[in-house]
C-alpha cells in the first residue's frame, strides 16, 4: 500500500485557501487559477511551448485563466506556453496529497499532490469499487453512438494509478468517456511511467472548472512538473474539454442528449451533401489533416504542409486520414 | 542507416520538447539491438543512457540524422526523420502501446518498407512494448 502524507506545508495550504476563495467569487464566466501573486493575465490559451527547459520558472511569472478556451476537436489545448505554476512549497521530493473540500453545491475543487512512488499503488493493488460516490451532476445515460457505452465516468482528478485513491468523493468528478481516455489519461499515464523509471517526483494539481453554478464542470487544468530535474522530464499545463463529441450536455444539471457538441465552428458552412465545409492543414506526406490549431500543424515542414477547405468526408475519400491527436 | 523511434499509439514521439516516455527494458534492448555499432544520438537523447555503463558506443551530435553514416545507428526522439528518411535502410519503432500527449508526430512514409519482425517487450513501467523491424 502506498505511504499516504497528506499536506502539512503552511505555504501550500494558504495557497489553495486562496485558491476555494477565488473560484468562490468567480462570476459565471470567469476563472481565476491563481499562482502567488493573484495577479496578471497574460494569454489564457498559445501553442505548445518553444520554452527552453532551463529556462523554465514554474514558481514564475503568474498566470490566471481568464476565459474557458473553446473546444475545436482537439481533447486538450495548452495553456500559458505549457508552464505550470506552483510555489515553491508545492514543489517538493517529500510526496503528499491534498483534496479540496467539496464546496456548497457539492463540487470537487483544486487536488494537488507530490506524486512520488510512495504515493502510487502497490504493484499487487487492485482498484477499488468507486461507484459509491455520485459527483454533482451524475446523471448518466448511454448512447448508440458511443457504442452503447455511458457516457460519464466517475473521472479522477488525481488518476489512481497516481495516489490511489478510490471512493474519495473530493477526487471524483462527473465527466465524459472523452475527458478521461482522451483528455485526462495521457498525462497521467506520462507522469506515472515517469515516477516509476525515475523515482523522481511530480508536482500535480488538477483544477475543475465549473462555470457559475454548474454542477458538471466545463473541463479541468492540469498542471505537472518534475521536481528532482526541475522540469527536464516533465513539464505541461493544459486545458481538458469535458465534452463528448456528438452529445449535448447541460453542464447545469448534467443532462445530456444525442445530436450536438461536435467542434464548435461558428462560421463552419455546409455544402450541397450537407457536410460541414471547414478549414484544415494536410499534411501531404503522412496523409495526415488536421485543424489550423492542432498543435502538431507547428511542427510540421512547410513542404508537407497544405492548407485545404472542405469536408472531412472529401478528405476521407481522397485518402487522408484524421490526425490522431486534434480529431478533425 | 539504421533508424530507430519510439512511438505512442498516435504516431506521437514528443511533447513539449520532451519525450513522451521511458522504459529501462527499451533502453536495454536498444543497446543489445546496436551491439558494437555506432549509436547516434542528439544531446538531449544522450542523458537517457548518462547511467548505463555499456553505452560506449554513443555518439553525441546536435544533428545525429546527418551525423549517421551507413552502418550506424540513429535513435531520434526529437523529430521526424523528413528527407534523411532515404538515407535509412532499416527502421526499427517500439510502439508504447499507450495514449500520450503529443505536438511532433512521426509522419515517414512507410510504403518502401516491408515489416520483417515483430517482438513483444515486457517493459519495466509498460505492460507491453512492441518492436517492430523494417527493411528497405
Amino acid at each position: 500500500m502506498k505511504r499516504k502524507s497528506i499536506l502539512q506545508h503552511a505555504g501550500v495550504w494558504l495557497h489553495l485557501l486562496l485558491l476555494s476563495l477565488c473560484l468562490s467569487l468567480s462570476s459565471c464566466l470567469s476563472f481565476s487559477v491563481p499562482g502567488q501573486n493573484g495577479q496578471n493575465p497574460p494569454p489564457a490559451v498559445t501553442d505548445p511551448s518553444e520554452t527552453d527547459p532551463a529556462e523554465i520558472d514554474p514558481s514564475s511569472p503568474d498566470f490566471v485563466l481568464i476565459d474557458l478556451p473553446t473546444y475545436v476537436g482537439s481533447a486538450y489545448v495548452v495553456l500559458n506556453n505549457n508552464v505550470p505554476v506552483f510555489s515553491p512549497e508545492e514543489l517538493t521530493t517529500e510526496g503528499y496529497e491534498f483534496y479540496s473540500p467539496l464546496d456548497a453545491l457539492g463540487r470537487c475543487g483544486t487536488v494537488i499532490a507530490s506524486v512520488g512512488r510512495e504515493t502510487m499503488p502497490a504493484e499487487d493493488e487492485d482498484r477499488g469499487n468507486i461507484s459509491s460516490v455520485k459527483p454533482t451532476g451524475w446523471v448518466q445515460a448511454s448512447y448508440d453512438s458511443m457504442g452503447g457505452q455511458p457516457l460519464y465516468n466517475r473521472a479522477h482528478l488525481i488518476g489512481w494509478q497516481l495516489t490511489a485513491e478510490n471512493a474519495n468523493e473530493r477526487n471524483l468528478v462527473t465527466g465524459t468517456r472523452y475527458l478521461n481516455v482522451q483528455g485526462m489519461l495521457p498525462f497521467e499515464d506520462m507522469v506515472a511511467d515517469y515516477v516509476k523509471e525515475t523515482g523522481n517526483h511530480v508536482a500535480y494539481r488538477v483544477t475543475p472548472i465549473f462555470e457559475g453554478n454548474n454542477l458538471v464542470c466545463s473541463g479541468v487544468q492540469m498542471e505537472g512538473f518534475s521536481v528532482e530535474d526541475n522540469g527536464e522530464g516533465i513539464c505541461f499545463n493544459v486545458y481538458c474539454f469535458n465534452v463528448q463529441p456528438g452529445i449535448i450536455i447541460d453542464y447545469a444539471t448534467g443532462v445530456s442528449s444525442e445530436g450536438g457538441e461536435k467542434p464548435v465552428d461558428p462560421e463552419a458552412e455546409t455544402n450541397a451533401d450537407g457536410e460541414v465545409i471547414h478549414d484544415y492543414v494536410l499534411n501531404t506526406n503522412s496523409k495526415r489533416f488536421h485543424y489550423p490549431n492542432c498543435s502538431s500543424v507547428g511542427q510540421m515542414k512547410e513542404t508537407n504542409k497544405q492548407p485545404y477547405t472542405g469536408s472531412r468526408e472529401d478528405l476521407i475519400d481522397q485518402g487522408y486520414q484524421p490526425c490522431g491527436s486534434c480529431n478533425p | 542507416m539504421h533508424l530507430i523511434v519510439t512511438l505512442d499509439e498516435q504516431g506521437g514521439m514528443l511533447f513539449n520538447h520532451r519525450r513522451q516516455s521511458r522504459d529501462r527494458v527499451l533502453t536495454a534492448d536498444l543497446l543489445r539491438t546496436v551491439g558494437n555499432a555506432r549509436l547516434v544520438v542528439s544531446p538531449y537523447t544522450a542523458k537517457l543512457f548518462a547511467d548505463i555503463a555499456d553505452a560506449s558506443s554513443l555518439v553525441v551530435a546536435a544533428d545525429p540524422l546527418a551525423a549517421a553514416g551507413e552502418g550506424d545507428f540513429c535513435f531520434l526522439e526529437e523529430n521526424s526523420p523528413g528527407e534523411s528518411m532515404r538515407k535509412v535502410s532499416t527502421l526499427i519503432l517500439y510502439r508504447w502501446n499507450r495514449h500520450y500527449p503529443a505536438d511532433v508526430f512521426f509522419d515517414a512514409d512507410l510504403r518502401e518498407f516491408t515489416l520483417t519482425q515483430t517482438e513483444e517487450l515486457e517493459g519495466f513501467s509498460h505492460k507491453i512494448i512492441t518492436k517492430e523491424v523494417y527493411q528497405r
